[in-house]
């Protein structure tokens, strides 16, 4: 079972990150690491090709600067090599474009399988995995919360507002998985270790069979015109208790539906 | 996780360590400090986190590949030692491995090296070590612990005190006096591993006031039978080879205590950015602010320092032995000014069993005075380090 995850490398949450005034997009510069959605799908991978009993996970990233950070993370965690997308001319690229580079880097691997997160924690696009089915024309499951091996098929549950649908997809396929399903592990010592000797073949745009027109800012089909920020929260409304105020939540709680 | 305010690239020698460092913390972090505060309450043992290190190959990072361990070094020991002591859990056991590992490794037989290295890697296996003798403190020439010939092995008698986790330990490594005494009147030391369960070992617990799950022992040894396989090394020649050992020691129990100040110091700051007791977070007093900086630039010079001891240990420098002892001295005195700062950070709060910081003190004073005291450090700076007369 050869399986391949689609992992994004992106600037570190817990650092307060900084948009680019002219081009409106995420400052990259910084070091990246592995976007936390994209370690359930890892996880998810590695899990089944344990289950298959033979296979591997191969990882396809397109990262600015070469960087090689969070996927040092994923090949610790036991995924046996990577292709890195990375060339000065790619920064810009819009979802489509990125999409069909991966779609590219992937489609000469053979996969049974191509997982991705189901939308980044930078980016939050969330159309990227459909766009990848789109472009190598497989079919598509989105927002899997468990997905099962069965012959030349697999089994989805299918993450929906009221619980799952169970979906049957033949194989190979696309799915998109999401956030917070499977308990990504940690890497051990010696998977860190391991990851040092994995093989990680960097390409560029003209690897791939991209000019530059077709890629980075040139390409984009999508422009960021305008950023603002988030409206602050409003001031709550105060009850004052005067012996009566539970009447007043009720309402409220009643009005919002919650009871 | 919260992400940690310590910047780590000053200290990491490795390009794997921040991987490494970040996989601890989130291991160790799925039990973290209220964990640890329950099983030390319980008069338990952290086993699940034991196993959980123990199934990462965390506990034996510092072990060579061929007997079960990770075949890093003492570099990857204190990051796996200080994460796991940032995440609120001061596992001292894992000071004990970065003594009897090294040890065997550099000395033992091939059998000695089969036998105890794959289980203290996997955690199944406990070792003990015992050089403290109740009327041979910091002086190990006037160990009295004897191993007499007999047959073609030994009969071991005397008195150890202060041996932590006997009760946990499959076996002891003993430092003993054996042989004739040399032309100065002085014993040879030899290394023996001794069955923690032999006929003729009886144990007797020492109250501490330390909150951690390691509990010490008087340990007496009345005749304790050893075979000939029991012998570490070269008979004569204990001395030497607990060097092995005992700068390891230095390097993790400043790892525990360098964690130690990071988890106050983390706790400290939060507090001091959420409280507010006049207008502003108690944080923008610089009375709260500039003592909590300045004992922030002390941890981390103790880390680096650390961190480079480790280095030259691993790199099999002459000079890891100085530098060992210096970050240990570093490390005890920074960690200290942190973890008080950090417990007057919390007003009346700091003194509560829910911030879990008052309750680290006696583990982090436990490391001015054990492996090796604040004074034998200065008196080794002295001598060895600046030339001046030995005064003992
Ligand atoms: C919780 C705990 C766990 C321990 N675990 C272990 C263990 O697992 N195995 C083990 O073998 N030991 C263990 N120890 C023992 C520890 O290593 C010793 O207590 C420590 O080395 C000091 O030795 P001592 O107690 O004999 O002090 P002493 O040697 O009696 O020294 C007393 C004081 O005098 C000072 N002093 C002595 N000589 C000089 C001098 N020449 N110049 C200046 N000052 C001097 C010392 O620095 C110290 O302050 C543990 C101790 C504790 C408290």
């Amino acid at each position: 079972m050869k399986v391949v995850v689609c992992v994004k490398q992106i600037p570190d949450p817990a650092d307060p990150g900084a948009l680019d005034p002219e081009t409106r997009t995420l400052k990259r510069d910084v070091k990246l690491i592995l976007d936390e959605s994209d370690s359930y799908g890892v996880e998810m991978a590695l899990q089944l090709v344990d289950a298959a009993g033979e296979g591997e996970v191969i990882l396809v990233s397109m990262a600015p600067n070469g960087e090689r950070s969070g996927l040092a993370t994923a090949l610790a965690m036991g995924a046996a090599s990577a292709i890195l997308i990375s060339d000065p001319e790619l920064v810009g690229s819009d979802a489509l474009t990125t999409a069909k580079l991966l779609a590219t880097a992937v489609k000469d691997q053979g996969a049974d399988l191509i997982i991705a997160g189901s939308e980044s924690s930078d980016g939050y696009t969330g159309v990227v995995p459909e766009q990848i089915a789109g472009v190598l024309d497989l079919p598509s499951v989105t927002a899997a919360k468990s997905i099962e091996v069965d012959g030349s098929s697999i089994k989805v549950q299918r993450q929906t507002d009221g619980g799952y649908d169970d979906v049957t997809c033949p194989l190979p396929a696309v799915v998109s998985v999401t956030a917070g399903v499977v308990e990504p592990r940690y890497p051990s010592f010696k998977g860190i270790m391991a990851a040092k000797n994995k093989p990680v073949e960097e390409k560029s745009a003209a690897d791939l069979g991209f000019d530059a027109s077709q890629v980075g800012w040139a390409g984009a089909g999508q422009e960021i015109i305008e950023v603002t920020d988030a409206p602050k929260r409003q001031a709550g409304e105060v009850i004052e208790d005067d012996g009566e105020a539970f009447t007043k939540i009720v309402a409220y709680l009643e009005n919002m539906k919650v009871i | 996780m919260a992400a940690t305010m310590f910047s780590s690239s000053l200290v990491d020698t490795a390009d794997h360590h921040p991987e490494l460092r970040s996989s601890v913390a989130g291991v160790a972090g799925k039990f973290g400090r209220k964990y640890f505060q329950d099983v030390v309450k319980r008069d338990a043992k952290p086993t699940e986190l034991w196993e959980a290190l123990a199934e990462s190959g965390f506990l034996g990072v510092h072990i060579p590949t061929e007997y079960g361990g990770g075949g890093g070094g003492m570099g990857d020991y204190n990051i796996v030692i200080e994460e796991t002591a940032a995440q609120g859990c001061p596992v001292l056991s894992l000071v004990i491995g970065s003594i009897t590992a090294p040890i065997i490794t550099h000395h033992g037989s091939e059998d000695m090296k089969d036998k105890w290295l794959p289980g203290i890697a996997a955690g199944n296996l406990r070792m003990s070590f015992a050089i403290t003798e109740p009327d041979a403190g910091t002086n190990t020439h006037r160990i009295t612990t004897t191993a007499k010939p007999n047959g073609d092995g030994w009969l071991l008698s005397g008195t150890k005190y202060y041996t932590s986790g006997v009760d946990e330990a499959d076996s002891i490594l003993v430092v003993a006096r054996s042989g004739e005494a040399d032309a100065s009147g002085r014993h040879q030391l030899s290394l023996f591993i001794v069955a923690a369960d032999a006929p003729g070992i009886t144990c007797q617990d020492i109250p501490c006031v330390v909150q951690a799950a390691e509990k010490q022992f008087t340990v007496f040894f009345d005749d304790v039978e050893l075979g000939p396989e029991a012998l570490i090394g070269v008979e004569g020649n204990g001395l030497r080879q607990v060097f092995a050992g005992l700068n390891p020691e230095r390097i993790a129990a400043a790892a525990i205590n360098n964690g130690i100040a990071r988890y106050g110091l983390e706790t400290a700051s939060q507090y001091a950015q959420d409280r507010v007791v006049w207008n502003n977070p108690i944080g923008a007093h610089q009375g709260v602010a500039h003592p909590l900086a300045a004992a922030y630039i002390g941890v981390q010079q103790a880390r680096l320092m650390n961190a480079r001891a480790a280095e030259l240990y691993d790199a099999g420098s002459e000079e890891a032995g100085e530098v060992a002892n210096m970050a240990k001295f570093a490390a005890a005195d920074s960690s200290l000014v942190a973890l008080d700062q950090s417990i007057q950070t919390l007003g009346g709060n700091g003194l509560a069993l829910e911030y879990g910081l008052a309750d680290l003190w006696f583990v982090a004073r436990l490391h001015k005075t054990a492996p090796v005291s604040r004074e034998m450090i200065l008196n080794f700076v002295a001598q060895h380090s600046l030339g001046l007369p030995k005064s003992y």
